[in-house]
């Protein structure tokens, strides 16, 4: 099929089809329904088996009308993940409600004592017949309360190297034996939870890759998540995007009297070229990978961004000066400044902190040697911790 | 064409500079003509002139260049940065054709730009270090012609330049004037820099003779837009040579029986330089590609390349010394040729600061 001819197809079902007021439920199903969902996918797997760059066409014309819904076999990292390496039962079952999104989800990775080290888990899941019985802790679970399934990693072999017995379910959150308890954070906010699995069970047909392999399984979804997660860097309290981190910050000066400040003003043209920068660096890997060479800029964007908002956070604090010592709605330039100082934190802590990245960028872009890893070939039940 | 797209044209002439700088600039040559009074090879910048048209690139047709752009001269000076290059390159093509193709004077197009484009004249531009012009020199009219009096402290190949180029105060304001190699009353003392592969020289004018150009202020500003870009393009080629250097070592350094490389405190570091070196790189791409659209914003752009190509340059360059360690501290090490070329960089044109404040001027803070 030729692009333009898959254009005006795209185009004419969507002028008959798109309804800015049409029930979103209802929009998706008929998306899931014609194939334009998940494009790139087989046909009897909810696709039109249409290349990646066929699929970018679907999604441009949909971008052109403003309609929702395509593009999910790029974004929708669940239905992906199950799509991957789920069994067909549980395929049929489950992908048409994901891509529908009538299925809610969360992600059971984390736990206290597997942060950075994320394949030393040691939540359990223990066979028991046709099922598997379950018990741990999870931990920087968002939407755990209302999740109808998490995507869990567990430990189902204690006796190989920590990578090589971990196995990969879509575990039911609906039952006894899952406790949800919404985690405090440091900005006062509470967007995680801490997730208590007690004898909690899970069917075997619900297992996503073969026993013992579940650390692949974790990579490709962690691949999926990182993707979707690139420029989704919250910006302030009911403030938008990047807009926030330059033009703001001159208000601020200029609300603060502080615009003629000699030492504000460095800072201010500092924050200008890294939120330009990190622009231009998207951009640029952007082109490269168009172009079809392999970008280096692309995996420097998370350590960029992190950079970027904790210093805008320091020139805002020293903005506010004396008022950032007071918080809350009577003092919303102080509180504001706390706010993003504080969560910045989310860009250089979650998805991996600053540290894993700039080891991820030497290894794997530069080539640099790994570090040595001590826990690497003994058997898990071995390995320290602490 | 939309900023960040290279052409199969831009790969080639990258990789033929590249060759090139390869064969005529490798370390040995760079060192022995920063012992030269001359300070670069004229058989090297003719053949650059004939082989490859570097000086003509962004000239054009009609004055004997390629009437390529900035896009394409960034990529010149990107590769002229990594290999450290001496010759008179950023003051005979960045500042002064800039120059004279920014003052719109038509007879010294015609008079001077084909002489730079075949690689006959060296050429520059006596403009202060602070990127202030007219800040030195004076120009008054006799019934003998326009006479130049004072001094420019730091004119990059001051030393050599067949021509020079001088904005100079007139009671009508900023003008400028061409002074040619033999001109009366003008004076050269070759200074000695710091960074040894780029020269400068005091430039001391006593009646001197200059020949009025047209464009006056304005064309000196935009040549200086233009110029900073430049040597953005110099300096991001220049960090992201000395961060292969850092990396390169840190992979075959061994101590404690492993490469430095898998220590982390080494890995980190080597990370971050990678995000300044990238992010120099895209910058001064972005603002030659502004720059040859003719964006309405140049002007504050160019002023932000200037100094975030330069911290950069500097933070990449210095870290370099720190992870070659001892090797990193010794003359025959080339780190700190790096390092002396970014330390110096930085303070053409106006030093970071002033374009930190010049910046924010020019976007209306």
């Amino acid at each position: 099929m030729s692009a333009t001819d898959l254009r005006n197809e795209v185009s004419a079902w969507l002028a008959a089809e798109w309804d800015p007021a049409r029930p979103t439920k209802e929009w998706l199903a008929a998306v899931v329904e014609a194939g334009w969902a998940a494009p790139r996918w087989p046909r009897e797997w909810f696709g039109r088996g249409l290349s990646d760059e066929l699929g970018h066409v679907v999604e441009e014309e949909f971008r052109n009308v403003g309609a929702p819904g395509t593009g999910q076999d790029r974004h929708n990292l669940y239905a992906a993940t199950v799509l991957t390496f789920g069994g067909d039962e549980l395929k049929r079952r489950l992908i048409g409600p994901m891509l529908r999104d009538e299925v809610s989800m969360c992600l059971l990775y984390s736990e206290p004592d597997a942060g950075s080290d994320l394949a030393a888990v040691r939540t359990r899941a223990d066979r028991d017949g046709d099922r598997w019985i379950v018990n741990g802790q999870k931990v920087w679970t968002s939407s755990a309360a209302t999740a109808d399934y998490g995507m869990l990693v567990a430990r189902t072999n204690w006796d190989v190297p920590k990578h090589r017995g971990i196995t990969f379910f879509l575990f039911p959150m609906k039952q006894a034996g899952v406790e949800v308890r919404p985690l405090h954070q440091i900005t006062d906010e509470a967007h995680f939870n801490e997730v208590f699995l007690t004898d909690a069970a899970v069917p075997d047909a619900h297992r996503l890759g073969d026993v013992d392999r579940g650390w692949g399984v974790l990579q490709t979804a962690l691949a999926y998540e990182r993707s979707v997660m690139g420029d989704r860097a919250r910006a302030g309290r009911g403030t938008t995007g990047m807009a926030e981190m330059g033009d703001e910050l001159v208000a601020l000066a200029r609300e603060t009297g502080r615009i003629d400040d000699p030492v504000v003003r460095q800072d201010l043209a500092r924050v200008a070229a890294l939120r330009l920068g990190n622009g231009w660096n998207n951009q640029r890997a952007k082109a490269e990978v168009e172009q079809g060479s392999s970008s280096s800029v692309m995996s420097l964007g998370k350590l960029a961004m992190s950079r970027l908002l904790h210093e805008s956070a320091r020139v805002r604090t020293s903005l506010a000066g004396a008022r950032a010592m007071l918080e809350g709605p009577d003092e919303p330039v102080g509180d504001e400044a706390n706010f993003l100082a504080f969560n910045a934190y989310f860009t250089s802590i979650g998805g991996g902190t600053d540290q894993i990245q700039r080891t991820i960028i030497g290894e794997r872009i530069l080539g640099l040697p790994k570090e040595p890893e001590v826990d690497r070939d003994l058997p898990f039940s071995e390995v320290r911790r602490g | 064409m939309p900023a960040f797209a290279v052409t199969p044209e831009q790969q080639d002439l990258r990789a033929s500079v590249r060759r090139f700088l390869a064969d005529r600039s490798p370390e040995a040559e760079v060192r022995r003509l920063s012992d030269t009074e001359q300070g670069f090879d004229p058989d090297v910048w003719k053949r650059m002139a004939g082989q490859l048209g570097l000086q003509g690139l962004g000239i054009p047709e009609e004055f004997g260049g390629a009437g390529a752009g900035h896009v394409e001269l960034g990529i010149v000076l990107e590769e002229m940065g990594r290999a450290l290059l001496c010759a008179p390159f950023l003051s005979t093509v960045g500042l002064a054709a800039n120059l004279l193709l920014t003052s719109g004077d038509r007879a010294a197009q015609a008079r001077y730009l084909p002489g730079i484009a075949e690689g006959g004249t060296v050429a520059t531009v006596a403009v202060s270090a602070a990127g202030l012009p007219g800040a030195g020199v004076v120009a008054r009219r006799t019934d003998d012609g326009w006479r130049l009096t004072g001094t420019e402290p730091y004119v990059l190949d001051g030393h050599v330049a067949d021509l020079v180029l001088v904005p100079a105060r007139t009671t009508a304001g900023v003008a400028l004037f061409a002074v040619e190699r033999e001109a009366s009353g003008l004076g050269r003392t070759l200074l000695t820099t710091a960074d040894r592969t780029r020269r400068q020289a005091r430039l001391t004018f006593t009646d001197t003779p200059g020949a009025p150009l047209d464009g006056g202020l304005p064309a000196v500003e935009r040549m200086l837009d233009l110029a900073a870009i430049a040597l953005a393009s110099e300096q991001a080629g220049g960090a992201a040579r000395a961060l292969e250097m850092s990396v390169g070592y840190a992979k075959t350094r061994v101590q404690f029986g492993r490469a430095i490389g898998s220590f982390q405190a080494v890995k980190h570091l080597c990370a971050d330089l990678l995000l300044e070196s990238e992010s120099a790189t895209s910058a001064a791409r972005y603002a030659a590609s502004a720059a040859d659209e003719d964006a309405p914003d140049l002007p504050a752009l160019a002023s932000l390349v200037r100094f975030s190509c330069s911290d950069s340059f500097v933070k990449v360059a210095a870290d370099t010394i720190q992870i070659h360690g001892g090797i990193g501290f010794t003359w025959e090490h080339p780190a700190h040729l790096y390092l002396r070329r970014a330390r110096t960089s930085a303070l053409l044109l106006g030093d970071p600061a002033f374009h930190r404040e010049r910046y924010l001027r020019r976007t209306g803070v």
